[in-house]
């Protein structure tokens, strides 16, 4: 497959997951270690270069900057097996606005390890959305290693969603450290996965409130089925004044799956409050009955319900 | 030739797994078109008769038969019941994280129009902008509820089981839950409405009052209402149960 056929492939495969890469907007294409293309635009400043089996890229929203449309990413691989390690540094000077989107696509990969070395700077005042979607193939065992380290500033926002859900996960370890060291800064890291056959899904969020009246929310929705195995790590610290933050888990099970949650709250300041909810195990009777009784069967009342909280 | 009911429970009994009868050699019948109402206190078997209808797992009968348009459908699951007409609105209806409003509804009617189910929404006075939303912790249990009723509406069922449909409901008057029954009735529904208030009761074509899981009493809506108000009390109460007994027997 030549470059041209690389970066429509992933061009198209990108597009099947709702938010299709326009060539007008900000983008970063990669397939392995090549840059197949890359397109800045006004406030956005991209430095990128390729490595052994990957890329090294820092994005920068320069200050007071909003960035209308996304800046998309796209990291993929069309091969069975292999490596790929992205080192990506993304910086929203003071005031800055921005939504990146990072669409991870490996649809043949059997034997293949896809690594994220992430570090997110969100200035005062900034405001930044990051959005980690994986397409995988049905079958082989990926493994997916994204860690992302976050520091928001005064009144910085940061919003996170990562899912993986189309595909089978293969091996996930998702490891997310936010420290909210600003006044009123807030942190929102969610997490959607859906495991099947042996997936092993293993997903650590964790929040440092010590910003003064700072904010976090952890929350992570996990199924399992088949055999598979997933483990949610949810911390939220209180250090500061004021700081609020809560731990939400929902792991349904499904089959032979095993699933396994753990939501810390910690505080270490008497002025912060941190709460925490988990439910895990299998889908509630009365929702399924619900949805049975306007005549779904079970497996489509189950379907409902899966694809509701993946959403 | 006179015509089967809608349903007929024949002598039904359902029991706890410690043997305790929640339903007891329960009998009754609701007519094509026809609004039945079940009265009864708490704890006296009326959500019990509901699960029992609609064919939930834990609640399946000891002795007995239930029979839909002539058919026996003692054995039938949730969805096959259904999938014949029978559909349940639930006392206290679950939540759906991920699943909007307008989802929601058409999960009783898959072809069902914007227009129809903001005429749902409508009905049970409910705005059109709650279709964008979620049914999760963003709507209230009393919100949740009127969007159970209004699923209902718009499902058009052959038998609609109504379990207390004024509970938690902010400002949906005792009218209102009235007009849902007849609207309900000009589409050719019939409605099994369980209530422990006799207001609603009396709205019926005909009642039916449960004490102890017991039918103590079948007929005018007035005459039930009147027995109810003046002899039943808690369930949990032998006494008053014992009274209502020998009541009945006199």
């Amino acid at each position: 497959m030549n470059l041209n056929e690389e970066y429509s492939t992933l061009i198209e495969i990108a597009r099947k997951t709702g938010d299709p890469i326009k060539s007008d907007e900000a983008h970063v294409i990669v397939h392995a270690n090549n840059i197949l293309a890359s397109k800045d635009v006004p406030g956005l400043v991209i430095d990128a270069e390729e490595t052994e089996y990957g890329i090294r890229a820092t994005f920068t929203v320069k200050a007071g900057f909003v960035l209308k449309k996304p800046v998309h990413l796209c990291f993929g691989h069309l091969g069975k097996e292999g490596k790929q390690v992205i080192e990506s540094k993304i910086v929203l000077e003071d005031g800055a606005k921005a939504k990146f989107y990072s669409h991870c696509i490996f649809p043949n990969a059997i034997e293949f390890l896809h690594a994220m070395e992430g570090d997110i700077v969100v200035g005062k005042g900034a405001d930044m959305t990051y959005e980690e979607v994986h397409v995988h193939g049905p079958e082989g065992k990926i493994e997916v290693r994204p860690v992302t380290r976050v520091i928001v500033n005064e009144k910085g926002r940061y919003v996170s969603n990562f899912a993986l859900i189309e595909g089978r996960v293969g091996i996930l370890s998702l490891d997310v450290d936010v420290d909210v060291i600003g006044r009123l800064g807030s942190a929102e890291i969610t997490s959607k996965i859906y495991g099947k056959y042996d997936d092993q899904c293993s997903v650590k969020d964790v929040i440092r409130l010590s910003g003064e009246n700072s904010s976090g929310l952890a929350k992570a929705r996990v199924v399992l089925k088949d055999h598979s195995f997933g483990k949610f790590y949810g911390e939220v610290q209180g250090a500061a004044e004021g700081a609020k933050g809560h731990v939400d888990c929902t792991e349904v099970v499904q089959g032979y799956a095993k699933a396994e949650a753990v939501p810390v709250v910690s505080v270490i300041h008497p002025g912060a409050e941190i709460t925490h909810e988990a439910a895990i195990g299998k889908i509630a009777n009365e929702k399924l009955w619900g949805l049975m009784a306007k005549g779904l069967s079970e497996n489509e009342a189950i379907d409902v319900i899966v694809s509701g909280l993946l959403r | 030739m006179t015509e089967a009911p809608l349903l007929y429970l024949d002598d039904i009994t359902v029991s706890r797994e410690n043997g305790k009868k929640l339903l007891d050699k329960v009998t009754i019948k609701v007519g094509h078109g026809e609004i039945t109402g079940v009265l009864g206190r708490n704890g006296a078997g009326k959500t019990t008769l509901a699960y029992t209808i609609m064919g939930l797992p834990s609640y399946k009968p000891d002795s007995g038969r239930i029979f839909f348009e002539g058919g026996d459908i003692t054995g039938l699951s949730i969805t096959e019941r259904a999938r014949l007409g029978i559909t349940l609105a639930w006392q206290y209806p679950a939540r759906y994280e991920g699943i909007t409003v307008a989802e929601y509804l058409r999960l009783s009617r898959r072809d069902a129009t914007k227009r129809e189910l903001e005429e749902a929404l409508d009905f049970i006075q409910m705005e059109a902008f709650y279709l964008d939303r979620f049914v999760d912790k963003a709507l209230s249990g009393g919100e949740r509820k009127r969007l159970e009723l209004a699923s209902v509406y718009l499902m058009r069922p052959k038998l609609a089981i109504l379990d207390e449909p004024d509970s938690g409901v902010d400002m949906l008057a005792i009218g209102d839950v009235v007009r849902l029954f007849k609207r309900l009735a000009d589409f050719g529904s019939s409605v099994l409405v369980i209530t422990h208030r006799d207001d609603i009761a009396s709205a019926c074509d005909r009642a039916y009052l449960l004490c102890n899981g017991k039918v103590m009493l079948e007929g005018q809506p007035v005459a039930v209402k009147q027995y109810y108000m003046s002899l039943c009390g808690p369930c949990s109460d032998p006494l008053l149960a014992s009274e209502v007994t020998s009541n009945e027997s006199k």
